[in-house]
């Protein structure tokens, strides 16, 4: 099983603005946790605090009882961003093997291996040797998967990883995920796509205006008791 | 039509239009008059060659310095950035060597023209490699960089691998346009008495008296340089694409 401990502890951030506004959480045994709010309430921030990506300006947040501001915490987890990400000036295979051979001491050959496994755990056979430019953008979406996966995380977050695409693409890169959960790998993640949180998360975390306003399984969905969420519901469907 | 056929093409064209207008001259038109300067044009060549490189690597260095004041935290580098660009952008660049070998070196206690004159090239360049900085360093997001720390590259990788081989395509052709303007720039040093290509074209000039001539080989001698230049940036372009 790939259960998550996520312990956050008072946590607020400022841009230039309040972002979060002191939030804590203690979670434990959900393997897909999903966020979900209006734009700008603080979903992405929350969730790239979490990843380590960025540093709170007050608060703590434990994962897996690792502070993500520790050295070594970013070797453990994966992450998806918005758009693909791919490094642009390399092909699908080396934006993976790169990574594998720089950064985790993998010898070339294994490094190519491992990125054709994790390619075609994806489906992508075919476009392993092109540039992100000459494939579709569910297919980067899913390359950008399968390099967040190659380095063998514990976690993977996604952050709103379907939020460039069409709905057809939308459709090929979530049922990919979906189709993840046997990895034994934990999932956090951000999204607009209502069908994906109820079909893929087992806890669900609503956030309005740098808050933590409801929280549950994804039943707080068909029976949201506060009014933020009900009006979320109804504008999201 | 293939592309090797569209440039015969095209040099044919060229071709045809030069041997128009050398055949509808009237007066006397001999080049062999420079065969015996050749030494001093050939040192022409050296120095302007030389020059230009010096010229070059400063600009790169100084741009690059200008970059990062530009992007400074600190406001007054940006402003003085802003008004240093105005001013040498309105400048002729006559005019700042003169400036520079008569007013601004003497001032400082220095009066080697020669190098007066190479800094002032650099000093003019300066505002114009700054924007080639800006231009390929704008073309990495945020989000890259986000990923090379999350991958945990190290600095010297991220360079390597990540930054510099997406950089350096955006950033050789207007480069390499910067150097062609500082290589002809270099031909106004002629005012300094330092002998490039142009200074020494001038001096066999007035001993040949074959006037018009001489500004045909100095053209030639410049396309020489130029041109096998910006086909070794089409090279490095390439190769470095991957």
């Amino acid at each position: 099983m790939g259960d998550v401990k996520i312990d956050i502890k008072n946590v607020s951030h400022t841009y230039d603005v309040e972002v979060l506004n002191n939030i804590s959480l203690l979670l434990e045994n959900y393997e897909s946790v999903a966020i979900i709010g209006v734009s700008g309430s603080g979903k992405s921030t929350l969730l790239r605090i979490m990843s380590g990506l960025e540093k709170p300006t007050a608060g703590d947040v434990m994962i897996n009882d690792m502070n993500v501001n520790d050295e070594g915490y970013k070797k453990h987890i994966g992450f998806v961003f918005q758009s693909h990400n791919l490094f642009p000036h390399l092909t699908l295979k080396r934006n993976i093997s790169l990574i594998l051979e720089k950064t985790r001491g993998y010898e070339k050959e294994q490094a190519e291996k491992t990125a054709e496994k994790y390619l075609s755990l994806l489906h992508l056979e075919d476009q392993m040797n092109k540039l992100p430019k000459h494939v579709s953008g569910g297919q980067a979406q899913r390359a950008s998967i399968a390099r967040a996966l190659s380095i063998n995380p514990n976690i993977v977050f996604l952050d709103e990883p379907t939020a460039s695409l069409d709905p057809i693409l939308s459709y090929e890169v979530l049922k990919a995920v979906e189709d993840l959960k046997g990895l034994g790998k934990s999932f956090i993640f951000v999204t607009h796509v209502m069908s994906f949180v109820r079909d893929f998360a087992d806890y669900v975390i609503f956030m309005d205006k740098g808050e933590i306003i409801e929280q549950g399984t994804p039943d707080i969905l068909d029976h949201p008791t506060h009014d933020a969420l009900k009006a979320f519901m109804m504008k999201v469907r | 039509m293939s592309k090797k056929l569209s440039y015969g093409a095209a040099l044919l064209t060229i071709a045809a239009f030069i041997v128009f207008v050398v055949l509808r001259q009237t007066s006397r038109f001999n080049i062999s008059a420079f065969s015996d300067y050749g030494y001093l044009i050939g040192l022409g060549i050296r120095n302007t060659i030389i020059v230009s490189l010096i010229a070059l690597l400063g600009s790169l260095v100084m741009g690059f310095v200008f970059y990062l004041l530009s992007i400074s935290k600190m406001k007054y580098f940006v402003s003085l950035v802003d008004v240093f660009t105005e001013i040498i952008y309105g400048t002729p660049l006559l005019v700042l060597i003169i400036v520079m070998a008569f007013l601004i070196g003497p001032a400082f206690g220095s009066f080697n023209r020669n190098v007066l004159g190479v800094i002032a090239l650099i000093v003019y360049m300066t505002p114009y490699m700054k924007n080639v900085y800006v231009s390929a360093f704008s073309s990495i997001s945020r989000d890259q960089y986000m990923a090379m720390d999350l991958f945990g590259f190290t600095p010297y990788q991220r360079y390597r691998y990540i930054i510099i081989p997406q950089v350096i395509r955006i950033l050789m052709p207007p480069m390499m346009n910067n150097f062609s303007l500082i290589i002809k720039g270099s031909a106004l040093l002629n005012v300094l008495s330092l002998t490039e290509m142009y200074y020494a074209i001038r001096i066999a000039q007035s001993q040949t008296f074959a006037f018009v001539e001489g500004y045909i080989l100095l053209w030639g001698l410049y396309l020489l340089i130029t041109i096998p230049l910006s086909q070794l940036t089409k090279w490095v372009e390439r190769k470095w694409a991957m």
